[in-house]
């Protein structure tokens, strides 16, 4: 059984369910996975950090913030936080400039954003997929933790 | 005014303005082709981000996106999504030669911003000329990919100002109904305060 999870929404579940994210760009999709109840979660987020200033609610909009809500929703399902790890794909650059402006390394800001939260809540980074300028989309399997990371361009799937 | 508050009235006013707009862009675009275009703009619609991709065929379909900055007295930004067969025939006309497959190469990308530059410059122009503003695009970018990973870039950049996404869908389509169709779809992201702007000046005040 397979589950989509579309633009800044998180889906928690757990084995034999598959959760997608497809068409990823400078999105990330980030997974989180107790290998040990086999419960897991994947988010679709597309902006680095939640600012003071941003709306309450749409936690799940924000790779910081999604991570956090991500680790809780898991924990109330289940999973022992101590157990997670994590793997990340997206965060391209979709739009190539010969000069640089901040929506273009936004990709890039996503992946950093990802590693720091996670280097702060101490969840070991199992897997990454990210940059370069190829659009994604991600499979993510509860049965056995495996994130399936395919390029529709390269026609290419990379197991993570 | 936030996106969700727009009457059908003032939908219906977008659409008009679009339509105009178009009108002028089509002209362009037939004058460079050397073919008759119509565009068409079937739609204008208040989406929330994440169903975009879906509108356009699945968020995996291939497509070749080109969008640019609207610079000036209002910003926002415009996406010209075309399908991959369409972007193929649309680079046969222009190169006149029969191309056997889509492949991105310096030249078939430079003439793929070339009609996004053409068909964005004479849309702003045209409603720049209605609305007394003067709207600049910046210069043109161009994607090939999945259509979810070609879009989300510019939703990244409208969800800093909210969840929900203005779009102007357009339809291009050749004069022989036959096989040489050209489809694409046009969307006009303002951003908030240029929303605002659009509709004053249509509804007819100062």
């Amino acid at each position: 059984m397979s589950e989509r999870v579309g633009i800044a929404e998180l889906r928690i579940a757990r084995a034999p369910e598959v959760l997608k994210a497809y068409g990823l760009g400078s999105c990330l999709a980030i997974a989180l996975y107790d290998a040990g109840t086999r419960v897991g979660g994947l988010v679709h987020s597309l902006l680095p950090t939640r600012r003071p200033g941003d709306a309450p609610g749409d936690a799940t909009k924000y790779v910081d913030a999604a991570i956090r809500q991500m680790v809780e929703e898991l924990a109330a399902a289940g999973a022992d936080p101590a157990r997670l790890q994590a793997k990340i794909a997206g965060g391209a650059n979709m739009f190539e400039t010969d000069y640089v402006t901040l929506m273009h390394s936004i990709g890039v800001r996503n992946a950093r954003s990802a590693r720091e939260t996670l280097l702060e809540l101490g969840i070991p980074l199992a897997g990454e997929e990210v940059g370069g300028n190829r659009g994604r989309t991600v499979a993510f399997d509860l049965a056995t933790g495996h994130l399936l990371v395919y390029c529709a361009r390269e026609n290419r799937t990379t197991t993570l | 005014m936030p996106f969700h508050d727009l009457t059908d009235v003032q939908l219906d006013a977008l659409k008009e303005v679009s339509n105009i707009g178009m009108g002028h862009a089509a002209t362009a675009l037939s004058q460079m082709i050397g073919q008759r275009i119509v565009l068409r703009v079937p739609r204008v619609s208040i989406t929330e981000i994440s169903k975009v991709p879906e509108h356009l065929g699945g968020a995996e379909t291939l497509m070749v996106g080109v969008t640019l900055q609207i610079l000036g007295d209002a910003r926002g930004s415009i996406m010209l999504l075309f399908p991959q067969e369409s972007a193929h025939r649309l680079l046969c006309c222009l190169l006149q030669r029969e191309e056997r497959t889509l492949v991105m190469t310096e030249l078939t990308v430079s003439a793929l911003k070339e009609v996004g530059n053409i068909l964005a410059s004479a849309y702003l122009s045209a409603i720049g000329n209605l609305l007394h503003k003067t709207l600049i695009p910046s210069v043109p970018l161009l994607s090939y990919d999945m259509a979810g990973a070609v879009v989300d870039y510019v939703l990244i950049d409208l969800s800093q100002t909210g969840s929900l996404a203005l779009m102007v869908e357009t339809d291009f389509s050749g004069d022989d109904q036959g096989s040489r169709q050209i489809r694409g779809h046009f969307f006009l992201m303002p951003d908030p305060q240029t929303l605002d702007i659009f509709l004053r000046v249509v509804a007819g005040e100062p």
